[in-house]
């Protein structure tokens, strides 16, 4: 036996040692309940929900092909006794919700109008509704997730106040679910919304709207000079997106707003709709203007640019930064009736960094 | 016509069951890969759809079973939320007839069912 352990065995208080295996078995039987207790509770959870989905998967099928023989048959529909007594269980309420929900995201087509009715028929529209009076943030967001995603238009009204919310879910779901209800009416909350729209939310805005027939652009200009930062950026992405053209003269003045997001998103729109003046007016304040916001501007002039603006982009090649130089050497390159030759005969193309600009270009351009 | 129907959601599985039902086919459902390819060799269907994410065998499997068994050639139809152009085009390679993507409309997947019994629709 090793040295250390015939020392431990010898020096060990016997009693003490016999106490830290009896604790020691005591949490390991402690555990073993634990553990007995949580399989069984999870297997009858499990048990219930198989028992349940076989309950309401015939109940959802029926329902969403209803109304292929007779229109609002859904109303119709037969609920056995079970499913009624089954209804009286709020956990069961709440399991049938999320199988609407998922049922919602599994298909598309006519079949969703008979799962909204079917949610109404059930009563579960009040369910979700007296989550948006909860304290819980969260459970008011799922609430309001709930009655957009299955199409109560009727609690529109509840839900308007809630885009404005502190909360940033809340909002961002009161905000989606408007959308989903009316379209491009529904971004009507950006006439109140003071708190900022976060890019992501903005995705999703996009992304919902572009599934509905485009109109009512009447409020762009509105939400142009609104004092929150994010809705000009969400209007001019917007603008941009939906080519709406009589926004041009409020789209220049969003070029004095200091914000750079602002400008940068701007510029998007004045070069995918450049008119006569708008390569005059993004280097009106140029010299004011921050690297990013330069940069973006001669790369815009690439695209929009014209004859008029080679004198600007000389003036450029002699910047201090590389980065503008080497931009307005591009920018030069496109615009210039001779083109690559012209940098060629004009640069210094052997020495640095114009050898590196010049090569970077002409690689560019073979692409 | 006997259409083999392998889901592993109850709810989608019942909705294609009543849809394929309704359009005169007789529709044998399946809730995993494993189930699914007992049943092909059993009752050897006219027509298979399947997803491709289930336990214990996934959709690819059962495309593979189904073209390596001899006999008759099964069409199948893959019905999956998984749309990204690497996972459609292996099940294409594998040897599935068609793909849809979920979300899914029910009245569509029985259009694309009828196109392979032209002579076995029930108006």
């Amino acid at each position: 036996m090793p040295g250390f352990l015939l020392t431990f065995f010898l020096t060990v208080d016997y009693y003490f040692f016999l106490n830290v295996i009896y604790v020691f078995l005591v949490l390991l039987f402690l555990l073993s309940i634990f553990i007995s207790v949580f399989t069984i509770y999870k297997r009858r959870v499990e048990r219930n929900k198989k028992l349940w989905q076989q309950s309401v998967a015939p109940v959802i099928s029926e329902a969403i092909f209803y109304n292929d023989e007779e229109e609002e048959r859904v109303d119709l529909l037969y609920i056995s006794y079970k499913i009624e007594m089954l209804l009286k269980n709020s956990r069961f309420r709440q399991y049938i919700i999320n199988e609407l929900i998922q049922v919602k995201k599994t298909l598309s087509g006519s079949s969703n109008l008979n799962l909204n009715r079917l949610f109404e028929i059930l009563d579960l529209d009040k369910d979700s509704f007296r989550k948006l009076n909860n304290m819980k943030w969260h459970i008011k967001a799922k609430g309001i997730q709930e009655l957009g995603i299955m199409g109560q238009i009727k609690y529109a009204k509840e839900i308007f106040w809630l885009t404005n919310n502190a909360k940033e879910h809340v909002r961002n779901e009161a905000q989606s679910a408007l959308v989903s209800f009316y379209g491009f009416s529904g971004l009507r909350f950006l006439d109140l919304t003071e708190y900022p729209i976060s890019q992501w939310q903005q995705i999703q805005l996009l992304n919902k709207l572009h599934h509905v027939k485009p109109a009512n652009f009447d409020a762009l200009q509105k939400w142009l000079q609104s004092p929150n930062e994010s809705v000009v950026i969400f209007s001019l992405k917007l603008a941009t997106f939906y080519n709406c053209y009589d926004v041009y003269t409020n789209v220049i003045k969003c070029l004095q707003i200091a914000s750079l997001q602002v400008k940068l998103n701007a510029l998007e729109y004045l070069k995918k709709m450049p008119q006569e003046d708008t390569s005059e007016q993004i280097i009106h304040h140029y010299s004011f203007e921050n690297k990013a916001y330069k940069l973006a501007v001669i790369h815009a002039l690439k695209d929009i640019g014209s004859e008029k603006q080679i004198p600007f982009l000389l003036k450029k090649l002699h910047a201090k930064d590389d980065d503008i130089k080497a931009a307005a050497a591009k920018s030069l390159s496109y615009l210039h009736p001779l083109g690559n030759a012209f940098l060629q005969t004009h640069l210094f193309a052997d020495e640095y960094p114009w050898q590196a600009i010049f090569l970077q270009i002409t690689n560019e351009r073979a692409a | 016509m006997t259409i083999l129907v392998a889901e592993d959601d109850m709810i989608t599985l019942k909705t294609i069951e009543l849809r394929l039902t309704k359009d005169g086919h007789k529709v044998i459902i399946s809730q995993d890969g494993r189930d699914a390819l007992k049943k092909i060799e059993d009752s050897s269907p006219d027509l298979i759809i399947t997803d491709i994410m289930m336990p214990f065998s996934s959709g690819f499997e059962i495309i593979g079973a189904a073209k390596k068994k001899e006999g008759k050639k099964i069409p199948i139809i893959v019905l999956s939320a998984m749309g990204q152009e690497n996972v459609v085009l292996e099940a294409f390679e594998l040897g599935a007839d068609d793909y849809i993507t979920k979300p899914f409309s029910p009245n569509e997947l029985s259009v694309r069912v009828k196109r392979y019994f032209p002579s076995a629709i029930k108006i």
